[in-house]
């Protein structure tokens, strides 16, 4: 079902993308959590929005690049005059997306980790005055794996219109607004879990919402639950995608 | 003889009047069929449903037995593709390109693309978004021949390419013929159709409008023979003999007559009693008869071909 070569490719012509918003993100991961003047704004700036804001950007870009935009060029004819199926072409991509995501995800924590272990952090200084005791390798692990869920039902909503459309402009206008609707409901809703009065009914407006760290930080175990929501949108787009592709007629 | 493609009332309307409507036609193993039609004629539609990447809205389109949707994956093992847009892969220079395919038509022949790259004179070293729209069509046709496929597809193969170059493509694709592949050929250039095709199938507007043998074209269907006078009595004397007349301008006291090869001696026997000012004779060449499926009227040269 996988096509090795093609996921070569695709490794190599999304390489800049990822590599660019890898790096970002592990440094701003570092920073938060290393600097004193930051340490405080880890959850609120860092794990708050970076963690969607920043791979949303990348799955909107390379979700288009995997199919969408190679059927608006043309090069899909290339892919697909060799024995390969449809089916593994979109099983490639979008086994290629959501690995990509994962190891984006691996490099940050692992970063924090470290950091983590040579300097931690108590739950005080993050602004949870309440908890008792430091930030655990357990909660950054849960954290980020709450964050990759919600990353990943994002990177699937995005290859599903990638796969639907053959055509750039609409898949990245369609990716665009959801991405950015729902990034930006999710700042507005912070603001609201924040004080500020009717924002927070924003968190209904975004899949962002099932990503929920503060659930993590008071160890209940709310976030496992809400880790189901946007698995599932994720195997529901994804599958629609592939199905989609697989059946359509293609402009090449 | 085993037909290799096979269409069979191929029909997909994109509505606008455009699409292919009824398209039927084979080709024959080792056999060479031309594909000719204005633009937008619908050749490239046909081509897409042949490679799976259309699905016919009513229809059958089969290569080797298979159909050509539903088992595109197993055809492609035994087809060759040259598509008529060349837009390659991003970020590969050429030698990756050429990696990436090899790889994924499962075929390493390191011995047939170095076979290839010094044919059409290509170094495939650059990045392939520099490379000039020639570079890039040789780069796709190394890639569509290198691992050595039985059927060919070829999508106005030379567009791009500079004569020299049209010519050795022209010079490989009668070697490969002679390897006994069955191709598909689709063009506009007539000297290319000439040369390599057995039989040629002409659409117009998605609907497929004659198919003839080459070799019948090739030895002229008709000459056009055109006489001028000095003497207008001469004139209306040949005017009213039984020939089949294209023209009689009495104004510059020429005729043309059409003249089948079996009818030649008939004319001569008629013109030589005559004092002629002028004569010239033309045959009606395949571009002349692809010509006329171009404009709008079906009558040529006074006869009607379709």
């Amino acid at each position: 079902m996988l096509s090795i070569p093609l996921l070569k490719q695709s490794m190599k012509s999304n390489a800049v993308m990822w590599g660019s918003m890898t790096g970002v993100m592990t440094l701003l991961c570092v920073q938060f959590s290393m600097l004193d003047m930051t340490r405080s704004l880890l959850f609120t700036i860092f794990y708050g929005m970076m963690t969607t804001i920043l791979p949303g950007i990348y799955v909107l870009v390379t979700s288009n690049k995997l199919l969408a935009s190679q059927v608006d060029r043309g090069s899909m004819a290339y892919v697909l005059s060799t024995p390969v199926k449809r089916s593994s072409v979109t099983f490639t991509q979008s086994f290629f997306l959501v690995n990509s995501l994962v190891l984006m995800f691996a490099i940050q924590t692992g970063a924090h980790l470290l950091v983590n272990h040579s300097k931690p952090v108590s739950m005080a200084t993050l602004g949870y005055t309440m908890l008792s005791g430091d930030l655990t390798s357990k909660m950054i692990l849960q954290v980020n794996l709450s964050a990759l869920m919600v990353c990943i039902a994002l990177a699937g909503v995005c290859f599903m219109f990638s796969g639907v459309f053959s055509s750039s402009k609409y898949t990245i206008g369609l990716s665009g607004a959801f991405v950015g609707v729902s990034i930006l409901a999710n700042m507005l809703a912070m603001f609201g879990n924040l004080g500020v009065n009717g924002l927070d009914k924003f968190k209904y407006l975004t899949v962002c919402s099932f990503y929920d760290y503060r659930s993590v930080l008071f160890a209940n175990n709310d976030w496992i639950e809400k880790m189901i929501y946007p698995a599932v949108i994720a195997v529901v787009a994804f599958g629609l995608g592939q199905i989609v592709f697989k059946k359509k007629d293609l402009p090449l | 003889m085993n037909n290799i493609i096979n269409v069979n009332e191929l029909t997909h309307d994109y509505g606008h009047g455009r699409g292919v409507f009824e398209v039927s036609f084979n080709v024959g193993d080792g056999e060479t069929l031309g594909f000719l039609g204005p633009n937008g004629a619908g050749k490239s539609t046909t081509m897409r449903h042949l490679m799976g990447f259309s699905k016919p809205q009513s229809g059958k389109v089969e290569i080797n037995g298979l159909n050509c949707t539903k088992e595109h994956n197993k055809i492609m093992q035994s087809v060759g593709y040259l598509p008529g847009e060349v837009s390659l892969p991003e970020g590969l220079n050429g030698y990756q390109f050429i990696k990436m395919m090899q790889d994924m038509k499962k075929s390493k022949n390191d011995d047939r693309v170095r076979y290839l790259l010094d044919k059409f004179e290509l170094d495939p070293s650059g990045s392939v978004k520099r490379m000039s729209i020639g570079e890039k069509r040789k780069l796709a046709v190394v890639t569509a021949f290198m691992n050595d496929p039985d059927i060919l597809l070829l999508d106005e193969p030379t567009s791009g390419l500079d004569p020299i170059m049209q010519e050795t493509f022209i010079d490989f694709i009668k070697e490969e013929k002679q390897r006994g592949k069955s191709i598909l050929l689709s063009s506009h250039i007539f000297s290319e159709v000439e040369a390599l095709c057995d039989r040629i199938a002409i659409i117009k507007d998605g609907r497929l409008i004659s198919s003839v043998d080459a070799a019948q074209i090739k030895h002229g269907l008709h000459n056009i023979m055109t006489v001028e006078f000095d003497d207008p009595k001469d004139f209306a004397d040949f005017g009213r003999s039984e020939l089949d007349f294209k023209l009689r301008d009495r104004s510059t006291l020429k005729c043309a007559v059409v003249v089948d090869d079996e009818d030649i001696n008939k004319f001569i026997s008629v013109i030589r009693k005559f004092k002629i000012k002028a004569f010239s004779e033309h045959s009606v060449t395949l571009e002349e008869y692809f010509m006329h499926f171009y404009k709008n009227d079906r009558s040529f040269g006074g006869v009607s071909y379709a």
